[in-house]
């Protein structure tokens, strides 16, 4: 309908704001996101599914935060099933799959079906259960989840309490849950769309001498037809269903699963490392299960490498509403004249946001770099040789607390930097943050995993302490080999000396200070004995400094490799992005570096102003810098974000034209018991929902 | 659904119960959970607040149960229906106002006549003539007219200088004329505008004869009071969805020359008058600079209790969830161990405990200060009246307390909302898997609290506010010509002993730990001073150093109030020697953990060495963690949160935690009652929907 607002037009207009930020800065984009985003052809791919999507209407995202969790997830199942019905029709491979649920942006009701689910019986299936089954996974003709995690225990697998009975007699398994806490819990797709789950549970078999009792051997995986293929009903001896509402995820199912003395024959327990003998009925183990722990830390790696575009996306909409939206006139202008300031020249926001900037490449780095030290070990394992896996769990298990803490905070800042605006739907950070803020705790709870890194590095030191001139066989032996050697004669690096940065002073005191806590750790539990949980969180701040020294470190070798075959003034914008976020995290935990003799007292001291100066420095290539990620307006989904500054127009758009609360007349009154007004209903439809 | 099987029912949580749980923790410490909070609270606010609970969850339209799961236009309605009922009640049980804010909190949702109540009445009162306030605030109080306080444009918030609506005076016809000449004059944000309010207080550049005087308030009426329908030339509607605050319709609202008549200038400070069509200005608006001095007091009091909550359920659900065995256990002891147990836990929640306390005495100290203060203006204001006129020390002392209140409730507001907020993440990652859950009861919680990091003053934006008044009253220290208050004590103190040095035993005295604080805040606003007036820096250069500044400034304002408030006989004759060295370790916890977060800036300034730094991370901490570890359920419960409130499966009172969350997962979800089709081929996706069927809305 046609009204008066139709005409009117913001005071400043944000095209032509983000234009100047574009021409003031000769970065060429084009060839940054090529360097950021060419592996694997993604931003080609990214393109071609794009294309697609956008025109479904089903993936039209305006409507979504209205939506009651039924009807969210009403709208997953429904994406969930265009997204596979799209990739046959246009013939697109699994990568292609990918981008779209990438694009697509909420956890669909089939992911787990296509990660966990086919994952684990690929991997820990016999080569029969295989044959069997991954047929019927591929063509979607059953639906599957992984059903690990338990009301109960979560971060404790060896706790589970679902058990699963070997009965010799009629050669098959009883599943069962003793307790309400064995209830298996928040495992995705299984709520109401899965048919098949994956089951973890406490393997027991009779003992030999006394069939009636049973000895544990630990959790064990198999697969369970829960739902009827054609009622979609559980089975007789199930009890399934939703979760409820969560923080996000509202498209996904999370579900709980109770079994009542539910049997499945011998095939179902997987059987590439373990199997139940027919005539002994004991558990013959075979082959290695590192394998399996591989898998876990591929899962984390990828978590690592998406770190870095949930964070630019973030920044991105920071970036380019922070330099559209104005906010006073300079407290020192002298003229009347003179327009609002950009909100991103102010120093206390570029401090929220501009690090953040820079650490999207650092997380960059060291996602590449792990990507490709997986594929290396990754063919070291499979020919046996499981010596790199030690290292690259835990470095693994490190980055993924660091990673997914600097994102999923990085959001946060992002959106509180934006002021009001940020708050609202049209900011786009909102589902993001919502979906995001799980990935501290899945996959192993960020605090929690810190313990095995910290495990993995004392064990290093100690060894190191004890031989001290062994050859050394990763960096971290290198680096604790050196520490050991300096420590009696330490002098603190000056990283900052009168407004001189000196980059490789900046990795040298990040290792020390790592390798010091390393040492630390190593006396107070080693030498000292004192006990684990005393010692926590020393651990923990061991961990996180051990992975700063490879986000660092990593960081710092682009140099010496990929960066510098581009184009100016790139090269020397990335330098300013490393020193950014080194001296913003070296102000961050000061006092650590200046403990650990790391980093001098007077470097320091300058911190602070030398990070103002790298902000200015980097302030001018921001915009640009953000458009190198290449997040599509479309995986956006924001106002404040558009790549054509048109900011207002859009949020006053959603507002006022795509807002169906705007569509219904209510009566204020309280003397009346209506709600909607000429509705007639005095409430009474309300209270019969509650 | 098929109803909940047999077998189901029959099953329990394994392992110790959760009620046993809590139960020891209970008896492992002797704090005195009633004495304690009555001592926050007193027992008559306590006995009023049972007494409104009562009420409360015996109206049906209050049951919470289905709050989680609804969308946005549904959860509006229910907010609708509640305001409503509320009024209602208000009225049946004759509820002082006190009260019907106490109902208010408890509900713990904003509503739609959220702003009405607040902002719009006391503009009216605090602007108005009398003549106004005949006019509007009889039937605003009534609920006659129902209305809000458009003051933030799509366009401008924090600089409200910068608003583009304009009302310009039309000489002629004796009307104002409302208009917005861009799309980002646009109101925006404003709480109970979007479908409720049928008025708004709309501030709006003056214009008189072609000269602008600023913003000023305007009453205007938008919706017609029969059709509820916007009147002509106002558009008016509902901003769509938020990340929280999802109950409340904030609006947005342009004006196409809309005219007004003279009364709807609020005019108790200023005025155009009809008759000379000369704009007039008449007495200082320094009562409103007190009425936001009073919200920021506010809303560092209610920061505390804010946290608490969190506190209170992650504290609870990290008692009864046990995970893993210690490493170090004794072979004799085979369960596993409350995660509570864990430093790494302990570490995120307990110095969260800590702040609550902290917060909450700080609170309640500016807002006694500020009401006295306000009681000596009010006799100030009648002495003058009596045009005997004030001594100059009375005129001084009661505005240089104000001013200094008004400067320390800006940082305090960033400080605490900052803390609050921040905290509440905190909490519910720590509670692991089962934090994420919305049965938590924090997340939604959080959403709706995070706003308050941004209104009344943006967090970060306030901190100029602070330190500007810090940097006047140093440059006032080095003239020799400071009024006497707090902040002009501690710049004096640290002045003169600026070129000797200090030596604060932080680890062994408090005083000393509190003078350190001050010694930290008072050196960077000399450094802060030297950079702007000695080296000339531009001000937005100093943004961060203000920043910091002002954080530590308010971090002395907390662990000196903390202190004070553990000193006072008030506090000492409330709870036992016990309870107060309890109290005692808490304060010591917030201050050393803060002082240890920070430690680089106290190294800096000289208030403590690297060495006391070191000890307090590595010994003391961890002592004062162990310390107060068997007393952490009895404070949270001392915080006394009936269940009801807290809306929380992992924060029950009776530790029932698995029990809850499983019958809210099966028993309340209504996603249980649908039965899908799950395969991509069929278009089918939902087969069956027992009782109501989904509508679908895409
Ligand atoms: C959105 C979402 C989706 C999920 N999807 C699945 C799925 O598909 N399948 C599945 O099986 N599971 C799934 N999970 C479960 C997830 O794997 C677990 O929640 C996760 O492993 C954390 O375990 P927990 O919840 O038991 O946390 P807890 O271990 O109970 O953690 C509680 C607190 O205790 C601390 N803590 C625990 N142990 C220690 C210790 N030893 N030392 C120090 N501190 C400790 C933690 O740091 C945390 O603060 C999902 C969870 C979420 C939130
Ligand atoms: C849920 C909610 C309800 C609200 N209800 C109402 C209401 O009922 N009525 C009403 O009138 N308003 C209301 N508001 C608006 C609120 O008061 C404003 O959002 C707030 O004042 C912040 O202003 P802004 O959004 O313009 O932020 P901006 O000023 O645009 O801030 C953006 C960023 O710029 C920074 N910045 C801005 N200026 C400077 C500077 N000079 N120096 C350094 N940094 C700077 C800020 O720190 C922030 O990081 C509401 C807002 C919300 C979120």
């Amino acid at each position: 309908m046609p009204d008066f607002t139709d005409n009117l037009k913001p005071r400043y207009d944000g095209t032509m704001t983000l234009q100047a930020e574009r021409d003031a800065s000769a970065i060429n984009v084009n060839e940054l996101a090529n360097h950021l985003l060419s592996r694997d052809g993604f931003l080609e791919r990214q393109e071609k599914v794009l294309r697609v999507l956008s025109k479904e209407k089903l993936f039209k995202k305006d409507q979504q935060m209205n939506l009651s969790r039924p009807e969210r997830y009403h709208l997953g199942l429904a994406r969930a099933k265009a997204i596979v019905r799209i990739t046959r029709r246009e013939g697109w491979d699994h990568e292609d799959y990918k981008m779209c649920e990438y694009l697509n942006d909420e956890m669909s009701p089939y992911h787990l079906h296509m990660t966990m689910f086919v994952t684990t019986v690929r991997e820990q299936g016999s080569e029969e259960q295989k044959k069997y089954w991954m047929p019927k996974i591929l063509d979607y003709s059953i639906i599957g989840c992984y059903a690990q995690s338990e009301l109960g225990h979560g971060s404790n697998v060896r706790g589970l309490e679902t058990i699963a009975k070997w009965d010799p007699v009629k050669q098959e398994f009883e599943i069962h849950s003793p307790y309400l806490t064995a209830s298996k819990w928040w495992n995705g797709a299984m709520g109401r769309t899965a048919t098949h789950a994956i089951v973890v549970a406490q393997l027991l078999l009779p003992t030999r001498d006394n069939p009636t009792k049973y000895e544990g051997f630990g959790p064990q995986t198999f697969i369970v037809p829960i739902r009827h293929a054609e009622s979609h009903q559980p089975f007789k001896g199930i009890a399934v269903g939703d979760i409820g509402p969560k923080y996000g995820y509202a498209s996904m199912d999370n579900g709980y699963m109770l079994f009542d003395h539910y049997r499945v024959p011998k095939s179902a327990m997987l059987s590439r490392y373990a199997e139940v003998s027919d005539e002994t009925g004991v558990l013959k183990r075979h082959g290695h299960t590192a394998v399996v722990y591989g898998s876990l830390t591929f899962v984390r790696g990828q978590i690592i490498m998406h770190a870095r575009l949930v964070l630019a996306r973030a920044v991105t909409v920071a970036v380019r509403y922070c330099a559209v939206r104005r906010q006073f006139r300079d407290r020192d202008s002298k003229s009347d004249l003179d327009e609002e300031m950009k909100v991103l020249d102010y120093p206390t926001v570029q401090i929220r946001i501009l690090p953040l900037l820079a650490t999207t490449f650092a997380l960059h780095y060291t996602g590449e770099m792990m990507y490709s030290l997986y594929h290396k070990s990754r063919e070291t394992i499979e020919k046996g040789d499981f010596g790199p896996l030690a290292e690259l769990h835990s470095a693994s298990s490190g980055l993924k607390s660091l990673c997914t803490m600097l994102a999923a905070d990085g959001i946060e800042t992002c959106r509180r930097a934006m002021g009001g605006h940020g708050f609202g739907g049209g900011s786009g950070l909102v589902g993001i943050n919502a979906d995001y803020l799980s990935k501290p705790t899945v996959e192993g709870d960020n605090w929690m995993i810190t313990q095995q890194v910290a495990a993995y590095l004392i064990k290093k030191m100690t060894s190191a302490v004890k031989n001290p001139t062994a050859p050394p066989t990763d960096p971290t032996d290198e680096l604790f080999q050196f520490y050991l050697k300096n420590r009696d004669h330490r002098i603190p690096q000056n990283v900052v000396l009168s407004a001189d940065i000196n980059d490789q002073a900046i990795v040298d005191v990040f290792q020390w200070r790592a390798a010091d806590l390393s040492f630390r750790a190593y006396e107070a539990r080693v030498v000292e004995k004192k006990s684990w949980t005393k010692l926590m969180i020393q651990l923990h701040t061991l961990s996180r400094a051990y992975s700063e020294q490879i986000l660092v470190t990593t960081f710092h070798n682009s140099f010496n490799n990929t960066t510098s075959t581009l184009s100016s003034p790139a090269p020397a914008v990335l330098r300013t992005c490393f020193r950014l976020y080194s001296l913003y995290t070296l102000d961050q935990f000061a006092s650590s570096f200046t403990l650990t003799t790391a980093a001098s007292a007077n470097s320091i001291y300058a911190l602070p102003d030398a990070i103002l100066d790298l902000m200015a420095d980097l302030r001018p290539h921001a915009v640009k810098l953000v458009d190198a990620w290449s997040i599509p307006d479309w995986l956006l989904e924001s106002a404040l974000g558009r790549s054509d500054g048109k900011v207002y127009e859009e949020l006053f758009d959603m507002a006022h034209r795509r807002n169906p609360l705007n569509r219904t007349t209510f009566n204020p009154d309280w003397r009346s018991e209506e709600i909607v007004l000429g509705s007639g209903d005095a409430g009474h439809g309300l209270l019969a929902k509650l | 659904m098929a109803p909940t099987p047999a077998w189901v029912k029959k099953l329990e949580p394994s392992g110790p119960q959760g009620h046993e749980l809590l139960a020891a923790e209970r008896a492992k410490s002797n704090v005195p959970v009633e004495k304690l909070q009555e001592l926050l609270f007193t027992k008559k606010v306590i006995d009023q607040k049972q007494k409104v609970l009562d009420v409360l969850k015996s109206e049906k339209v209050f049951d919470k149960s289905q709050n989680y799961f609804a969308g946005r236009t549904e959860r509006f309605e229910t907010a609708l229906a509640r305001a409503k009922r509320l009024r209602n009640l208000k009225l049946k049980h004759n509820w002082t106002l006190d009260e019907f804010r106490t109902a208010s909190e408890l509900i713990s949702e904003p509503g739609p006549y959220g702003l009405h109540e607040s902002m719009f009445l006391i503009t009216l009162n605090e602007q108005g003539t009398p003549e106004q306030r005949d006019e509007f605030l009889v039937k605003a109080n009534d609920y006659k007219i129902i209305g809000c306080y458009a003051q933030t444009e799509l366009g401008h918030g924090s600089n409200v200088r910068g608003l583009e609506t304009t009302a310009t005076w039309d000489s002629q016809d004796k009307t104002f004329i409302i208009h917005s000449p861009h799309l980002t004059a646009s109101k925006w944000w404003i709480g109970s505008l979007g479908r409720t309010a049928n008025y708004a207080v709309v501030m709006a550049q003056l214009i008189v004869d072609g000269k602008s005087h600023g913003p000023h308030p305007f009453v205007v009426q938008i919706r017609d009071l029969k059709t509820h329908e916007p009147l002509e030339n106002v558009h008016v509607g509902d901003i769509g969805p938020k990340f929280g605050y999802n109950t409340m319709d904030n609006g947005f609202l342009l004006f196409n020359k809309y005219k007004v008549p003279h009364i709807s200038m609020l005019a108790r400070f200023s005025r155009v008058n009809p008759d000379t069509n000369q704009y007039v200005r008449q007495g200082s608006p320094s009562l409103i600079y007190g009425t936001l001095t009073w919200v920021r007091s506010t809303i560092v009091m209610q920061a505390g209790s804010v946290l608490a909550r969190g506190v209170t359920i992650a504290t609870r659900y990290s008692a009864i969830r046990r995970q893993f065995q210690d490493r170090d256990a004794p072979a004799s002891e085979v369960g596993e161990t409350p995660v509570l147990n864990y430093t790494m836990v302990q570490i995120r929640l307990l110095p969260l405990l800590a702040a609550t306390f902290a917060l909450h005495f700080t609170g309640k100290s500016m807002m006694n200060l500020y009401s006295e203060n306000q009681k000596k203006m009010n006799a100030k204001h009648e002495n003058a009246n009596s045009s005997r006129g004030a001594g100059p020390e009375e005129t001084q002392s009661g505005s240089d307390i104000l001013a200094d209140l008004h400067a320390t409730s800006c940082g305090l507001k960033a400080l605490s909302s900052t803390i609050a907020a921040e905290g509440l993440e905190v909490c519910r990652r720590a509670c692991g898997g089962h934090g994420y859950s919305s049965f938590s009861g924090i997340g939604p919680w959080y959403s709706d609290y995070l706003p308050t990091t941004t209104w009344e003053g943006d967090n970060y934006m306030l901190t100029q506010q602070v330190a500007r008044y810090l940097l006047k009253s140093a440059r006032a220290v080095i003239a020799g010509s400071a009024p006497s208050n707090d902040t002009t004590a501690i710049l004096t103190s640290f002045r003169s002993r600026a070129s000797i040095g200090c030596a604060f035993d932080i680890l062994g005295s408090s005083s000393d730990l509190v003078a350190a604080f001050a010694w930290r805040a008072s050196f960077l606003t000399f450094e802060a001073l030297k950079h702007r007036d000695e080296q000339g820096k531009a001000w937005n250069d100093l943004l961060v150093d203000f920043y910091r500044l002002s954080k530590a400034h308010s971090q002395y304002m907390v662990v000196k109030n903390f202190y004070t408030a553990l000193q006072s006989p008030e506090t000492r004759g409330a709870v036992d020697q016990n309870t107060l060295a309890v109290l005692h370790s808490l304060f010591r916890l917030y201050a050393l953990h803060t002082l240890e977060q920070e430690g680089s800036e106290f190294y800096a300034s000289g208030a403590c060495s690297k060495h006391q730094i070191s000890l307090t991370r590595t010994t003391t901490v961890m002592a004062l963690l162990a310390e107060i570890r068997p007393h952490a359920i009895r404070l949270v419960d001392a915080w006394g949160f009936d269940d009801w409130v807290l809306d929380s499966s992992l924060g029950r009172y009776d530790g029932k935690v698995y029990e809850d969350m499983f019958y809210r997962a099966s028993e309340l979800n209504p996603l249980n009652r649908i039965t899908v089709d799950p395969y991509p081929d069929s278009d089918v996706l939902f087969r069956r929907v027992e009782g109501e069927g989904v509508r679908s809305k895409l």
